[in-house]
């Protein structure tokens, strides 16, 4: 317990310190580069060299552009028109268009802001003779798909619906059996017919179903008071909300079946929330993160369901699109929910 | 296990099913291990049908384990027990069927109210809704509790959650009751108007297994059993256990500095045992007349000034540190 108590300031201090205040970098980047001369390649060097942009794929169309977009493999998209040298050369204004994914509001308003002035900066090179009024520029064709507007709402209301399923199963799970042991309650039941499984389905059920009409209020509050647009699926949705319940929920159980004391439960709770609000791009985009504790997000539950929600809820990604994160929720969901399973039949027969 | 669409053994029997052994209980060979630690080494008794049994011993000397077995919450390392006529291991449930049980905890739902615990256990076990009225009516005149049905647990009395939770453990009227330490951290009065309702049960040919480490409580079994370091040391009637010393001599001292004089006493020759009996001392000094004794002669001569010095018959608490001690040279040689 005392080791908790001076490690967790240092650990939040730590998360806040290098989390807030760094900038967005590494952005995912499509380029489709219709073009393919130097001229067009200089384009995507500058992004590229930039610092913010990192490109991750080239794809040939604007089809195969969408679809990584939806699967939230690219968060910008650079598209080189054809005959984007010929105009250069015959000194036109030329457009390079810029599609950014605005389902998170956050990363797209820094992206496009960025990717301004990385085209701006291109007209100079592009056109070295500026000083002559005949001369064109480089113009930034910027298209926020989905969240046209860059509403952070529309963006925050989905991953709330993950974040209070989490912080409302999390904790109320790990009360839930330490309280019974501390009173005596956990040692009378199973000296009567109850079984095991009896008593956790009965331990769980209330928590899913309260769980459940929580986040159907968010849901109904945020589209309809908020007017956050539903694009989604709600069997998609549904499906990797139930996946992280259960890792929520599991979670909970070891919490629960590990402390002595509820303050204890409370403790590692709050513990283990933390990390999850910062390091999972609910409150800061994960290209913010530095390089160190990137690796870290990875081992975070919330991280993949956020994606599910977002993209879902304004993408409507559906389960092709978005298989690596139901992949990872269900192997967080077996290893997480399987091991409080393990615990708890290991606890009670000893 | 058993989900809430199967039926339980009572609803397929409609009655609890009544035990045909002739024990209570059966115990043989029972052992439980953690990693290396023996926490009941190859146990044997048995209880009779109808008799209050006592189950004593230190803290940490295997008693609770060995509830725990008997009740068929964990499972036996090797050898193994028949409760009720069921097997500990293999019919396990058909044991926490027929049992009830109440430990010090008096666990009860403290956020629930006095009639919700009740109508919560008789869920638990099944009782029909007629079933439930008769037996609802007979616990709250039993805890004397009529008038506070609706009052939250956590805020009655000790006394009153003790005979709440003793009438939730009984709700499905058990013809064995394990009682681990129900008394401890009740006031005496309580404690006395508890065991009333213990003889009570008794009397109507219930099975009481009882653990407690108050002596006086001790006297209320029929017989008693005593574990230590995982063994059972003793075993018979209050009795038959106090006779194996009757043929020593008890002294009991009355001086101001009773842990000093100890000291002095502990292992000096011709002493066997010394020991507090509440603000007193006692002394075991074997098979010899007090005439006879270099107690009395010890003590002066180290400075103590003993306002007095009698004879005592053996109590069983005399008895539990004979037995103790006597284990402890055991073991040292």
């Amino acid at each position: 317990m005392l080791p908790i108590i001076f490690i967790m300031p240092i650990l939040q201090l730590i998360m806040f310190g290098y989390v807030i205040g760094t900038d967005v970098r590494d952005i995912r980047t499509a380029v489709v580069n219709h073009d393919g001369t130097p001229e067009a390649q200089l384009v995507v060097d500058s992004f590229v060299n930039s610092g913010y942009f990192k490109q991750v794929a080239a794809p040939t169309s604007d089809a195969a552009m969408q679809k990584l977009i939806d699967g939230n493999k690219a968060q910008v998209a650079i598209v080189i028109p054809k005959g984007f040298a010929d105009s250069v050369h015959a000194g036109r204004t030329t457009q390079v268009g810029i599609v950014v994914d605005g389902s998170d509001s956050k990363t797209a308003s820094v992206a496009s802001g960025y990717a301004g002035q990385v085209v701006a900066s291109l007209s100079k090179k592009l056109y070295p003779a500026l000083a002559s009024v005949s001369a064109g520029s480089v113009d930034a064709q910027v298209r926020v798909l989905f969240n046209p507007t860059l509403r952070s709402v529309n963006s925050m209301v989905p991953a709330l619906l993950a974040f209070i399923l989490m912080m409302s199963t999390q904790t109320t799970m790990s009360q839930a059996i330490v309280k019974e042991r501390e009173r005596g309650t956990l040692e009378q039941l199973f000296v009567t017919p109850i079984g095991r499984a009896e008593y956790l389905i009965g331990k769980l059920v209330p928590y899913v179903i309260i769980a459940f009409i929580q986040i159907t209020l968010v849901f109904t509050i945020g589209t309809f008071w908020f007017n956050v647009p539903f694009n989604g699926s709600l069997l998609v949705m549904g499906a990797g909300l139930a996946l992280f319940a259960l890792t929520a929920l599991g979670l909970g159980l070891i919490v629960s079946l590990l402390s002595k004391t509820r303050y204890q439960a409370q403790q590692a709770t709050t513990f283990l929330m933390v990390p999850s609000m910062m390091l999972s791009g609910f409150v800061f985009p994960l290209e913010s993160m530095p390089k160190l504790l990137y690796p870290i997000s990875y081992l975070i539950p919330l991280r993949y369901i956020l994606v599910i929600v977002r993209s879902n809820f304004m993408k409507g990604s559906g389960f092709i699109a978005l298989w690596p994160q139901f992949a990872a929720m269900a192997i967080f969901a077996i290893v997480v929910f399987g091991f409080g399973l393990s615990r708890f039949r290991k606890q009670l027969n000893d | 296990m058993r989900f809430p669409w199967q039926k339980s053994a009572n609803e397929t029997r409609g009655e609890l099913p009544v035990a045909d052994a002739a024990h209570a209980i059966e115990v043989h060979g029972l052992r439980k291990t953690f990693g290396d630690f023996v926490a009941v080494d190859s146990i044997d008794f048995n209880v009779n049908q109808g008799e209050i049994f006592g189950f004593l011993g230190p803290n940490g000397s295997g008693k609770t384990t060995t509830i725990r077995m008997l009740c068929g919450v964990i499972a036996p390392t090797s050898g193994g027990a028949r409760v009720m006529g069921y097997d500990v291991t293999s019919e396990s449930e058909r044991v926490r069927e027929n049992i009830g049980y109440m430990s010090q905890k008096f666990s009860l739902f403290q956020d629930l109210t006095v009639d919700e615990n009740l109508k919560f256990y008789a869920g638990i076990y099944g009782l029909s809704d007629e079933k439930f009225a008769e037996r609802r009516e007979y616990i709250l005149t039993m805890a004397d509790l009529h008038g506070r049905e609706n009052e939250m647990t956590g805020d009655l009395s000790v006394g009153w959650k003790q005979r709440l939770a003793l009438g939730c453990a009984t709700i499905h009227e058990p013809k064995l009751i394990f009682l681990d330490e129900p008394t401890s951290g009740v006031d005496p009065t309580a404690r006395r108007h508890f065991w009333e309702l213990l003889h009570e049960l008794a009397a109507t040919g219930v099975t009481l297994f009882v653990t407690t480490h108050y002596m006086d409580e001790a006297t209320h079994c029929n017989r008693l059993a005593f574990i230590y370091r995982g063994g059972i040391i003793a075993a018979g009637t209050p009795g038959e256990i106090k006779a194996d010393l009757m043929q020593d001599t008890i002294l009991q001292i009355e001086l101001d500095d009773g842990e000093g004089a100890l000291i002095v006493l502990d292992g000096t020759p011709g002493v066997q045992e010394a020991y507090m009996q509440g603000s007193l001392v006692h002394v075991n000094i074997g098979p010899v007349p007090l005439a006879e004794s270099n107690v009395p002669a010890l003590l002066t001569d180290a400075g103590f000034a003993p306002r007095h010095i009698g004879l005592v018959e053996p109590t069983l608490e005399d008895a539990f540190v004979h037995l103790v001690t006597a284990q402890r040279t055991d073991e040292a040689l």
